[in-house]
C-alpha cells in the first residue's frame, strides 16, 4: 500500500513536468493549430542552457531557470517568424514537416553547443521527510510546486488579461478576431513566447529531477502529445489532468513492471484512449 | 512523338541502364550505395501512398522497416526457413501488424495521426533494443544469410559478396515492381480516391467513400513495403541491430519523400537517392549533419514544397516551350 502511495508522488513530480510540456503544446496547437514537435527539444535546450548558466555564474537554480525562460522565449519568437510563419497558409502538413525540421535542427546545435554527456542539474534541495512511512523527496515536492505556479500564471494570463482574451478569440475563431481588430500576427508571436518559457522551465525540472541527454527531447514532446491526446486536444484542464495521470501510471509501471518499458505506457495509454474515446478524457465531442 | 511515347522511350532506355549498371560502376562502395538507395525506393514509395497521396504524415516507415527485417531474420536463423520464403513472407506479416496498430490510429486526423504513428516507432524501437533475448538487443544479430543460389539456364546465380550485382539486380527489380504497383493504384481509381481524401476529407465521406477503409489500404501497402525493404536491407547487410530503425530514418523516409516531390511517381525515387547520397557527401562536416538536415527540411518546405521532380517537369515543359514551334 505504501508503496503504492510512493510511487504515485514520485509520478506526479514527472507529471507535473508533462504538465508543462503539454501546456506549451496545447496553447500552440489551440492558436496556430501547428503540432510544434520540436518543442520538447526546445525545453532540452532550456535545461542545458540553466545548468551552464549555474556553471558559469554561480548563480542560484530558480534565478537560473529565468533567465533561461526568457532565452527560451526569444528562442520560440525567432521559430514563429523564421519557420512556421512563412506556411500559415501553405497546408497542415507543411508546418509539421517544418516542426519535424527544426527538432533535427535543435537537436543538433544541442548537441553542438553542449556536448553529448549526460547532465544533471545539482540543487541544493536534497532534503527527505518521512510522512507516514512516506520518504517525500524535497526536490519531487519543489517541482510540482515551481509546476502549479506556473500553470496558475498562465491560467490567469489566460483569463484575465487583455492579451489573454486575444488568444482565446484567436483560438475560437480566427477569422472573426481578425475583423475584431486583433492583432493575429502579434498573438501568435506572444504565445510562441509563453510556449517556449513553459518548456524551458520544464527542462529545467527534468534537468533536476533526472538527467538531461540528447535525444530525449524527443521523448519528451512524444509525451506531451499523449498527454494532449488523452486530456483533449486545446483544453487545459484536459493537458493537467492527462500530464499528472500519464506521470502516474508511469511511475506504477516503472515500480510494479519493469522500468525498460515505463516509456511504451505512454504510448499504450494514447492509443486506448483513441480506441475507446478518441475526443480526449476532458474533450468535447 | 507524342507524350506518352517520350515516356515509353526515357522509361525504356532508364530501364537498360539500370539492369547495366553492375558493369559501368567500378567501385564497390559506390554499388553498395546504389543498392541502398533502391531499397530506399521502395521505403519511400511506401512512405509516398499514405504522405503524397492520402495526405497522412505518418511517421512509422522505418519502425516496420525493423519489424521486416527482424521477422525475416529470425525467420530464417531459428525456424532454419529459406531466405526466398521469408522475403516474400515478410510483406504480408508487416501488412498484418499494421492493420491491427492502423486501426485505432487512423481515428484521429492530421497531426495526431502523425504522432501517434510517430508513438508507434517508439515502440518498435524500444522492443527491438530491450526484448534482447530475441532480437539480440544492442549488440543485434550478425551472419544473416544471404538469398540461396539457384541456376537458371545453366548458370549459377548466387548472391554472396558485398556489392553483389546479383543482389543488386534482385533490388531493382523489387524497387521497379513496387513502383508498379504504386503507379497502379495512383492511376487507379482506388488513386482517385486518395487524392480525394487528401484534399477534402469530409466531403468524401459525405459523398458516400468509407475513406478509412482507404486510409487503412494505404497505410497497410505502406507498412508493406516497408517490411520488404527492411528484409532486403537485412539479407543484404547482413548484421542486425536496433539503430537503422528509429525515429530518425523515419523522418529520413519523409525527407525522401518531400525532396523528391511528394503525390508523384517518381519522387520518391529521386528522393531516396538523395537522402542516401546527400549523407555521404556531407560526412565532411559531420557534427553539423543533424542542423543541415534539418535546415534542408525546413528550406525545402517553405521554398519548395512540391520537390524536385515536379519542379525539374515545369522547368522541361517551359524549355519544350522556347523551341521553335513546327508548323
Amino acid at each position: 500500500m505504501i508503496e503504492i502511495f510512493q510511487q504515485s508522488l514520485n509520478g506526479l513530480a514527472i507529471g507535473a513536468v508533462y504538465v508543462l510540456i503539454a501546456l506549451g503544446l496545447t496553447v500552440v496547437f489551440g492558436i496556430l493549430g501547428i503540432a510544434h514537435f520540436a518543442h520538447g527539444s526546445v525545453a532540452m535546450f532550456g535545461g542545458y542552457l540553466t545548468f551552464l548558466v549555474m556553471e558559469k555564474f554561480g548563480i542560484p537554480f530558480f534565478t537560473a531557470m529565468g533567465i533561461a525562460m526568457v532565452g527560451g522565449a526569444a528562442l520560440g519568437l525567432v521559430i514563429e517568424r523564421l519557420a512556421y510563419h512563412p506556411v500559415q497558409d501553405a497546408p497542415h502538413i507543411n508546418a509539421f514537416i517544418i516542426a519535424l525540421g527544426l527538432t533535427m535542427m535543435m537537436e543538433g546545435m544541442n548537441l553542438l553547443m553542449f556536448g553529448a554527456d549526460q547532465v544533471v542539474i545539482q540543487t541544493p534541495y536534497r532534503g527527505v521527510f518521512h510522512i507516514a512511512g512516506i520518504a517525500v523527496a524535497e526536490l519531487r515536492l519543489i517541482v510540482i510546486l515551481t509546476a502549479c505556479v506556473l500553470v496558475g500564471a498562465i491560467t490567469l494570463l489566460i483569463a484575465k488579461t487583455k492579451t489573454g482574451k486575444s488568444i482565446r478569440a484567436v483560438a475560437q475563431n480566427r477569422q472573426a478576431a481578425i475583423l475584431m481588430g486583433v492583432n493575429v500576427s502579434m498573438v501568435s508571436l506572444v504565445v510562441f513566447a509563453i510556449s517556449s518559457a513553459l518548456g524551458v522551465a520544464a527542462g529545467a525540472l527534468i534537468g533536476a529531477l533526472l538527467a538531461i541527454a540528447p535525444g530525449v527531447g524527443e521523448g519528451l514532446a512524444v509525451k506531451g502529445f499523449a498527454v494532449l491526446i488523452l486530456g483533449g486536444l486545446g483544453s487545459i484542464p484536459g493537458a493537467i489532468a492527462g500530464g499528472l495521470i500519464l506521470g502516474v501510471s508511469e511511475a506504477m509501471a516503472a515500480g510494479f513492471i519493469s522500468s525498460a518499458y515505463k516509456d511504451v505506457i505512454a504510448f499504450l495509454v494514447m492509443i486506448l484512449v483513441l480506441l475507446f474515446r478518441p475526443e480526449g478524457l476532458l474533450g468535447k465531442r | 512523338m507524342s507524350q506518352s511515347a517520350i515516356r515509353l522511350w526515357m522509361g525504356l532506355g532508364f530501364g537498360a541502364m539500370a539492369i547495366y549498371m553492375p558493369n559501368l560502376v567500378t567501385l564497390p562502395y559506390f554499388m553498395h550505395l546504389i543498392i541502398l538507395a533502391l531499397v530506399w525506393v521502395i521505403l519511400a514509395q511506401g512512405q509516398n501512398l499514405m504522405q503524397g497521396l492520402v495526405g497522412y504524415v505518418s511517421i512509422t516507415q522505418a519502425g516496420f522497416m525493423g519489424v521486416g527485417a527482424y521477422f525475416s531474420t529470425l525467420l530464417t536463423l531459428k525456424l532454419g526457413c529459406s531466405v526466398w520464403l521469408t522475403i516474400f513472407m515478410t510483406p504480408f506479416f508487416t501488412g498484418l501488424l499494421s492493420v491491427l496498430v492502423g486501426y485505432p490510429s487512423l481515428r484521429v486526423k492530421g497531426h495526431y495521426f502523425a504522432i501517434v504513428t510517430l508513438a508507434y516507432n517508439m515502440v518498435i524501437f524500444t522492443i527491438l533494443l530491450t526484448f534482447s533475448s530475441v532480437t539480440g538487443g544492442e549488440a543485434g544479430i550478425s551472419n544473416i544469410a544471404r538469398p540461396s543460389s539457384f541456376s537458371l539456364w545453366g548458370y549459377v546465380i548466387d548472391f554472396e559478396g558485398r556489392s553483389n550485382s546479383n543482389y543488386y539486380l534482385l533490388v531493382l527489380l523489387l524497387a521497379a515492381l513496387s513502383t508498379g504497383i504504386c503507379g497502379f493504384i495512383l492511376h487507379s481509381r482506388v488513386g482517385r480516391v486518395f487524392l480525394a481524401i487528401r484534399q477534402n476529407e469530409v466531403l468524401a465521406d459525405a459523398i458516400g467513400i468509407q475513406s478509412w477503409r482507404y486510409k487503412l489500404f494505404a497505410f497497410v501497402m505502406s507498412a508493406a513495403l516497408a517490411g520488404l525493404a527492411g528484409a532486403l536491407y537485412a539479407h543484404y547487410i547482413g548484421f542486425l541491430n536496433p539503430e537503422p530503425f528509429g525515429v530518425d530514418q523515419s523522418l529520413n523516409a519523409i525527407l525522401a519523400v518531400i525532396l523528391g516531390g511528394s503525390g508523384t511517381l517518381t519522387g520518391p525515387v529521386v528522393g531516396a537517392f538523395a537522402v542516401t547520397f546527400l549523407p555521404e557527401y556531407l560526412r565532411i562536416a559531420d557534427s553539423y549533419r543533424l542542423v543541415t538536415y534539418g535546415f534542408i527540411l525546413v528550406i525545402a518546405t517553405i521554398f519548395l514544397p512540391r520537390g524536385l521532380v515536379p519542379v525539374a517537369k515545369d522547368l522541361y515543359l517551359f524549355l519544350i516551350s522556347l523551341l521553335p514551334k513546327r508548323k
